[in-house]
């Protein structure tokens, strides 16, 4: 993923989210959809609720495993590219230019 | 005044007539029929629902009518009407009464937007309610009657009605619905249940409909608080299991099983969410042993 972009949640006004146990369930209120999202997809969620104007992806992975009490390694980073990616296609998350 | 409380020739009048208004939980339906089996059926299972004024309200107006024309004789069939109007094909006469109930659930479903509407079936013990959500087929009925008849008061077979504020779910209590083998198992189990006729060769196969206890009738205007929530699913000869249910998944087992959680958006998403978080979550199997299965439950409402 380009270093030159930002991620952050896609129409942050339109969310609401409830967590059980580290994962979550998210509405949607502009595409009126419902998500169940794992404790990955849950952890990079809350933290672009948390940055409104947005987040490269090595501060992402750095509060994530802040977060997760896990290192900031390669396979983490892999894994968040992985569920931003599947943000994006939900229409939950983008990435725009810096 | 109750339906049974009726003086003689009063039901019939009423059904043929001018309607038979009903309080069935929070709503009031208005009846029509001429069809006898109409008439013996919801004498024996609406026997305890309060029977309300014609000039009341009435929120539905339904009527179970035999076509005009030949069709009346030959190979006679039974039409749904709401507001007067056909709601759906014609079936088989002798389905007047499933006929009814169906429809009945079709107008909750389609038109109480002031509750989320999730098809599952709810029975309360102290207070709390088990809310049972289900796909057909998945031993949903059979539990619920195996639940009643061990004393769990029946909210309803079919149809949880969720506040929006997600506190409380609202009574509707009607015939429990059968099918197929469970009616004998039922039958076995419960050999009090007041039971109607069986209608064969229905689209569900046969059915039967369980009278609601005149208890749980009774005390339809008393709402429970969620307790449980709990996946049933019956297959034959497998062992007696409940099983933790994350309350992710349980969620999304109740937005997929709702009627209306579109029509909410927002308020939907924040009551189910609400009924979640003050519900204990599990799926459950089981084969077929009632008795070990209505035990699971009585223990999970003592813990």
């Amino acid at each position: 993923m380009s270093p030159d972009v930002v991620w952050r949640a896609l129409n942050a006004h339109a969310i609401e989210s409830r967590e059980w146990n580290g994962e979550c369930v998210l509405y949607n209120d502009v595409t009126g959809s419902t998500h169940q999202l794992s404790v990955l997809g849950s952890l990079v969620m809350a933290t672009l609720l948390a940055h409104p104007s947005g987040i490269p992806i090595t501060a992402l992975v750095r509060r994530i495993a802040h977060d997760a009490d896990d290192v900031a390694d390669d396979e983490l980073q892999a894994a968040v590219e992985q569920t931003l990616a599947a943000l994006a296609e939900l229409r939950l998350a983008a990435s725009v230019p810096i | 005044m109750i339906l049974r409380e009726l003086p003689p020739g009063e039901l019939r009048r009423r059904l043929a007539g001018s309607g038979l208004r009903l309080r069935i939980g929070p709503v009031v339906a208005e009846i029509l029929s001429s069809f006898r089996t109409v008439e013996t059926a919801v004498a024996l299972h609406y026997a305890g629902h309060e029977v309300v004024p014609d000039s009341d309200f009435a929120d539905f107006h339904v009527a179970v009518e035999p076509p005009p024309g030949v069709r009346r004789w030959v190979a006679p069939q039974a039409y749904f009407k709401f507001d007067d109007r056909s709601a759906f094909l014609p079936l088989p006469a002798a389905q007047a009464f499933p006929l009814l109930e169906w429809g009945l659930n079709w107008c909750v479903s389609v038109h109480c937007h002031q509750y989320l509407i999730v098809h599952a079936a709810v029975v309360e013990r102290g207070g709390r309610a088990l809310v049972l959500p289900a796909p057909p087929g998945s031993g949903k009925s059979t539990l619920c009657a195996a639940l009643v008849a061990r004393g769990w008061r029946l909210l309803s077979d079919e149809l949880a009605l969720v506040d929006l504020s997600g506190a409380t779910l609202t009574p509707m209590p009607r015939p429990i619905s059968l099918k197929n083998r469970s009616i004998d198992v039922i039958r076995t189990f419960w050999p009090e249940a007041r039971i109607g006729a069986v209608v064969p060769d229905t689209l569900k196969g046969s059915v039967a409909h369980v009278r609601p206890p005149i208890d749980s009738v009774r005390r339809a205007q008393e709402p429970a608080t969620p307790g449980w929530i709990v996946l049933p699913r019956f297959e034959a000869g497998a062992a007696t299991e409940l099983r933790p249910l994350s309350k992710c998944d349980a969620f999304m087992r109740l937005v997929d099983s709702a009627f209306n959680y579109n029509v909410h958006g927002r308020a939907g998403f924040a009551a189910l969410a609400e009924v979640v978080d003050a519900s204990v979550c599990h799926t459950f199997a089981y084969g077929g042993a009632l008795d070990e299965a209505a035990t699971v439950f009585d223990d999970l409402a003592k813990a």
